[in-house]
């Protein structure tokens, strides 16, 4: 089995990665990138399943906070139910979306300014190093330079500070990063390739 | 000590802590070490299967024999040879117990050995062979070779010493009790000699005269002056001493007393020459007592005792003292017990005893054994000043005894086979063995030898085996040793310098030496343990040891200690570095919630339009501006709706002047996010319906699963089918791509994926502020070719197109006052966090 | 205002008032309200996932190849309904076993996307336009001086390559047992970390302008509810 499964992912990277290289292989390529797609949908599906069992459980278990699993798994079988019904483009569905979803995420997102605010003030409290330094020291720079006045911009700070350092300074480290992202993930991706890495399951 | 062992066989210098050698595989330490610490005594009984084990001397090593050999062609040995000779012919020939059967054995068999000289080779006789070459083995036989010449100075046998091993030194005293009892004993020895071989011992005496000197160079006259040194002489002995000089000044005159010493001995067994001897039996007194007592004074003194016995000849006088030394006897003949009585008679009212004028043709003889007859009585028999003079006589314990041997002609004595032939061996070869002590120290004799309670137990538990070794000649040898040593120690105690030469090796030594069958018949008969029952299990060669140290190099000692610290690093707790846990504050939450709440709220609901949008276009908005104003109008194009629904008021601030610059697109919606479809209906419901245009075509293409896969599979086939893109067969046939994200990642996918296929269209992306830093690196290298990050980007690019009359717009006072209040806070906020941290972190350092 | 717009602003302004209630304190309505939001969103993602991926991508062509299709069409489409259905084994822990060469097929994929996406899309790009920073006609194209051309290129190569260098992570071990980088390689970290500081310094910036964003829109809105009944 071990082998087996190896040999699937070692076999289905090739012909992928060959058909970026070869146009013989692009057709193979289109057919087991949609196999791909159709089984990452399922996995979304599975992944939604295993979200119920382990609330039902919770649920029947009794489990402190049973009663939001509860809640949780009503609202998600609802949605679901009704989502197979009447399809996501539904405008019950839209209801849905921008009565539900959107509110609470969009107020999640506001309640992190609070955090960040708040974090950024005790930060020099927990370490006052030099890269923590420069991390605050940037940040408010940039924060103010994004800022305006009634005026117009802040001088110097929103006309040249802010601008350098975005595309000057910023780009160098993310670029660095990028780069440095890119060959751990050419490392990672060339390991399962050749089967050092089996994540799987098949080690 | 040092760090190293020089290898006594090879010289080869080995680590402290090796057992044997590296080259030669010679054992470095004794194997009588552990034995220094087992201090238990051996009760009589256990110690007869030493006595055996001098039978197998005959395979005594031959570097042993070699070293004897090389002992006697020194030309310093010479003149030991010479007292040597005399000593077989005459009287030191015959040691006391320790060294007389060693000399007859190595008279009778040079191979044989001694059982106390096998045991420090450390093994049996059985395993001799095997250590020959122990360091200690030769050392013994060396250090002896060395000292056969008594009569050199102490520093010579210091140094020597210098070559000791510890455990031999500190073999305790016992070990240099029997080491200066060899002088008494031999003495004593020689008297035994002499009874059994009246030729020589009277050619000695005819000769004695003439090798006064010669003789005085013996250790004798040191030995015994240590021995009276000591303040617990009994006064008889004094008041003897000075008898004895009243008597005859020439006494004490004699520089060398040793020599009167061994005057007086073949005195004792030779009748006929004994009257000549006069002088010199009283010589003897002093000889035997000390060397230093040879000083005027005490010498003097003691001789003046002596002649206050005007009942005795002379040479008696001098001799009662000594024999009175020589009380104590391990066990004595009945008939001398019944001479003790008159004996301890005599030498209290010194009285010549009758039986002594009727046996003996020369007084002297009768007078010298007479005294053993009082150390052979029973404790309850021997008179008060006996038993006080007893420790200092046991030194000459056997002398007397044996002394009186050739001339009373006792069954017992005649069990004493000592053939002269038996001991042609020179007796400076054993003598050295504790004579390399120095002759200063003495402490058996002075100390022990005079308790009584040491005395008491040698009269009442004197072992089995030494009286079985008065009764066997054959293991006489043996149990003489350890007889004398016992004379210094706890009574029925082995010493421990005995026990540290026991054997120790358990395997085939250990069977031998247990071995204890007793031989009836045949010439072994009467001997026990000689031969040992498993000699086919013996074994006949030393294994070869293989060390089982490494052999490693400096560069593997560093490498083997370097991962020594990487395993401990390992394994070794990581302390965490864990900050001070801080206490939540409600109150600052609560405070800049507040504050924000309450002005972006008033804000907000003013609707207020103060503050200006920003001034400056940057490069990566003005890129988008121009792709947007490049796209011709009804052109398709995609866009990717790719952000969550959390940034759905960014993204559409962000996105929606883009629309409201592009003239009537052809706009085809895709989203690699769940939720992007139904977002995108909201954009295409929401702002998009503000636009101006009425002539937007649009599709939803909806969901793509699979990320990168759904973009690359979507990049090479994009299979539409709708009606709307016609003639839409590629990705590089849209007129441009605009990705609208929230992520960075989300952005990458659409660039990396579509790199091969989208061909030279241009690609704009609207990135939330968050994502922007990250895709920016894109708009650098020129793979994308515009970037509207946030509601910055979105104000500048509003600003610029429609003149600021947009989400951004209504945003953007709120926004401005929202980063100038949280850069308010951070800096202010900050800076007192980080004044309270250098505090608290003082405070810390101030408390450690 | 339609009944659904009403019901929609209802919902929103509610649920944002539940949230921002955390403001105060973790509380059961904040928890409801997350609850809800979970629950609404997973059963949304489903029904995408159903109604967007397996309907139209392998029901539909299931069914139109067992009914129109060739032999070969349907054996093309029985594979992924067979993926499928091994992969849902995954639900249950007894058979999640296998499912081990769907995922094996999916890992497989994945990385050779991830592979030539990485290569082709970011490693020769970055790299490139790290080079083209001091490109001298591409900085004339956009009205750059010289000076600012090098001043700025320098910055960004060296701010690549110092970031780059924080993350080599190899160091040679030490006789003493102790593991330190070359000294070049420290220094260059040490300044790779002030780039990496000031990039996160952006990024926060970014996201807390993002965030304000979404603040200042959630603020808007209640606003607007509540304008709608003022």
């Amino acid at each position: 089995m071990r082998i087996f499964t190896a040999v699937i992912a070692i076999a289905a990277g090739i012909l992928v990665l060959g058909g970026y290289f070869f146009p013989a292989l692009a057709d193979i390529q289109t057919l087991l990138l949609n196999w791909a797609i159709i089984l990452a949908g399922m996995a979304a599906l599975v992944g939604i399943f295993n979200l119920i069992s382990v609330h039902t459980d919770k649920v029947r278990r009794r489990e402190k906070g049973s009663t939001y699993s509860a809640i949780l798994v009503i609202a998600l079988v609802a949605t679901f139910v009704f989502g197979l019904i009447l399809r996501p483009d539904h405008s019950a569905m839209a209801i849905l979306m921008s009565g539900i979803i959107i509110p609470v995420e969009a107020a999640l997102m506001g309640l992190l300014t609070v955090s960040l605010i708040y974090a950024a003030i005790r930060l020099l409290r927990r370490r006052a190093d030099v890269m923590s330094i420069v991390f605050l020291i940037t940040a408010a720079l940039l924060i103010l330079g994004s800022a305006t006045l009634p005026f117009g911009n802040i001088p110097l700070l929103g006309t040249l500070v802010r601008p350098w350092i975005t595309q000057v300074l910023a780009l160098g480290g993310a670029r660095g990063i990028l780069i440095g992202v890119a060959l751990g993930t050419l490392t990672t991706g060339l390991r399962v390739l050749f089967g050092a890495d089996r994540p799987y399951g098949g080690n | 000590m040092a760090d190293t062992i020089k290898c006594p066989v090879c010289g080869r210098d080995n680590s402290a802590d090796q057992e044997f050698c590296e080259n030669c595989q010679s054992r470095l330490e004794p194997l009588t070490g552990p034995l220094k610490g087992a201090d238990a005594p051996i009760k009589p009984g256990q110690a007869p299967t030493r006595k055996n084990t001098a039978e197998l001397e005959p395979i005594l090593p031959q570097w042993l024999r070699d070293a004897r050999d090389s002992a006697r062609k020194s030309a310093e040995d010479e003149a030991v040879s010479q007292i040597g000779k005399q000593s077989q012919e005459s009287f030191s020939a015959s040691n006391s117990d320790l060294l007389a059967g060693l000399q007859s054995h190595a008279d009778s068999d040079d191979e044989e050995t001694p059982d106390w000289l096998t045991s420090i080779t450390g093994n049996s006789a059985a395993s001799k062979k095997l250590d020959a070459e122990s360091p200690e083995v030769r050392w013994v036989e060396l250090g002896g070779a060395s000292d056969f010449a008594q009569e050199e100075p102490p520093v010579e046998s210091s140094s020597e010493k210098d070559e000791i091993a510890d455990w031999f030194r500190d073999a305790s005293g016992s070990l240099q009790s029997p080491g200066f009892e060899q002088p008494a004993s031999s003495s004593h020895d020689s008297f035994i000699a002499s009874s059994d071989t009246p030729d020589w011992l009277r050619q000695m005496a005819a000769e004695h005269e003439t090798k006064d000197e010669v003789v005085s160079a013996k250790p004798f006259d040191a030995v015994p002056s240590s021995l009276f040194e000591s303040s617990d002489t009994p006064d008889w002995l004094h008041q003897l001493g000075e008898d004895a000089s009243k008597n005859s000044d020439s006494f004490f005159t004699d520089a060398e007393p040793s020599a009167g010493a061994e005057s007086a001995l073949p005195q004792s067994d030779a009748p006929d020459w004994l009257s000549s001897l006069g002088a010199g039996s009283q010589e003897q007194t002093p000889s035997a007592d000390s060397a230093d007592f040879t000083g005027p004074v005490s010498g003097e003194k003691e001789a003046a005792e002596i002649p206050s016995d005007e009942g005795l000849p002379d040479w008696m006088k001098g001799l009662q003292p000594t024999e009175s030394e020589q009380s104590i006897q391990a066990e004595t003949p009945a008939w001398l017990k019944d001479d003790a009585q008159p004996s301890t008679e005599s030498a209290d009212n010194f009285e010549l005893p009758s039986w002594l004028s009727a046996t003996s043709p020369t007084p002297e003889k009768p007078v010298q054994e007479e005294q053993p007859a009082q150390d052979d009585l029973p404790l309850g028999d021997i008179p008060g000043w006996l038993k006080a003079a007893a420790p200092q006589s046991s030194i000459y314990s056997d002398s007397p005894t044996e002394e009186a041997a050739p001339s009373s002609d006792a069954d017992w004595l005649t069990s004493f086979k000592f053939p002269s032939e038996q001991t042609p061996e020179p007796q400076p070869q054993l003598p050295p063995v504790f004579s390399t002590d120095e002759p200063a120290e003495v402490p058996a004799f002075t100390g022990d030898a005079q308790s009584n309670y040491n005395m008491d137990s040698l009269f009442t538990d004197m072992p089995d085996w030494l009286s079985n070794a008065m009764e066997e000649p054959s293991s006489t040898s043996a149990s003489a040793p350890a007889a004398n040593s016992l004379d210094s120690l706890t009574p029925g105690e082995l010493p421990s310098w005995v026990q540290a030469m026991r054997p120790l090796d358990a395997g085939s030594s250990q069977s031998v030496a247990n071995d204890q069958t007793f031989e009836s018949r045949g010439a072994l008969a009467g001997f026990q343990g000689v031969l040992p029952l498993t000699t086919g299990f013996v074994p006949t060669s030393k294994p070869k040891v293989h060390s089982i140290r490494l052999q490693v190099s400096d560069e593997q000692r560093s490498q083997a200690a370097m991962l020594e610290q990487i395993l401990a690093a390992e394994t070794a707790p990581e302390p965490i570095a864990s900050f001070s846990a801080l206490p939540t504050s409600k109150g600052l939450r609560w405070l800049i919630a507040f504050v924000l709440i309450a002005v972006l709220g008033t804000l907000s609901f003013m609707r207020t339009q103060i503050f200006s949008l920003p001034v400056g276009v940057p490069f990566e908005v003005s890129g988008a501006m121009n792709a947007a104003q490049a796209i011709p109008e009804g052109a398709p194009v995609l866009v990717a709706f790719d952000y969550e629904p959390a940034r759905v008021g960014e993204m559409e601030a962000a996105a929606s002047p883009m629309f409201n610059l592009m003239q009537n697109p052809n706009l085809t919606f895709i989203s690699t996010n769940e939720t992007g479809a139904i977002l995108a209906e909201r954009f295409i419901s929401g702002p998009l319906a503000d636009t101006d245009q009425s002539g937007i075509q649009r599709l939803n293409l909806g969901y793509l699963p699979g990320g990168q896969m759904g973009i690359r599979a979507f990049a090479q086939d994009p299979e539409f089918t709708f009606p709307q893109l016609e003639g839409v067969t590629s990705l590089s046939q849209f007129a441009a791509l605009i990705i609208i994200t929230d992520s960075a990642d989300s952005a990458r996918a659409w660039i990396e994926q579509t790199s091969s296929s989208r061909g030279t269209i241009p690609v704009v992306v609207f990135s939330s502020a968050q994502s922007a830093p990250m895709i920016r690196p894109y708009y650098d290298s020129q793979q994308i070719t515009g970037l509207v990050s946030g509601l910055y980007g979105s104000a500048v690019f509003e600003q610029n197109m429609s003149g600021g009359s947009g989400i951004s717009r209504n945003y953007w006072d709120a926004y401005s006052v929202g980063m100038l209040l949280a850069m308010a806070l951070i800096l202010g906020g900050g800076l007192f966090n980080l004044a309270l941290g250098l505090r608290d972190r003082a405070a810390s350092r101030e408390e450690k | 205002m339609t009944t659904l717009d009403l019901i929609t602003a209802i919902l929103s302004f509610l649920f944002t008032l539940l949230i921002f209630s955390y403001l105060i304190g973790d509380n059961p309505l904040f928890r409801i309200a997350v609850y809800i939001f979970v629950g609404v969103s997973s059963g949304y993602i489903a029904a995408i996932a159903w109604w967007q991926v397996i309907w139209p991508r392998l029901i539909q062509p299931l069914i139109s190849a067992m009914l129109t299709g060739s032999l070969l069409e349907k054996g093309l489409i029985f594979v992924p309904l067979l993926g499928a259905v091994l992969i849902l084994m995954k639900a249950s822990p007894r058979l999640a076993g296998m499912s081990r060469g769907v995922m094996a097929f999916l890992v497989g994929v994945g990385a050779a996307v991830t592979i030539a996406g990485a290569v082709m899309g970011t490693l020769i790009p970055q790299v490139m336009g790290t080079i083209n920073s001091f490109d001298l006609a591409s900085a004339s194209a956009r009205n750059i001086s010289l000076i600012e051309v090098i001043f700025n290129g320098a910055f960004v190569l060296a701010g690549t390559i110092f970031t780059l260098t924080y993350f080599h992570f190899g160091a040679r071990a030490k006789v003493d047992g102790s593991t330190r980088r070359n000294g070049l390689i420290e220094i260059s970290a040490w300044a790779g970390r002030i780039f990496i500081g000031i990039t996160l310094g952006t990024v926060f910036a970014g996201v807390y302008a993002a965030a304000l964003t979404a603040l200042i829109e959630r603020i808007m809105s209640l606003f607007n509810f509540l304008g709608n009944f003022l």
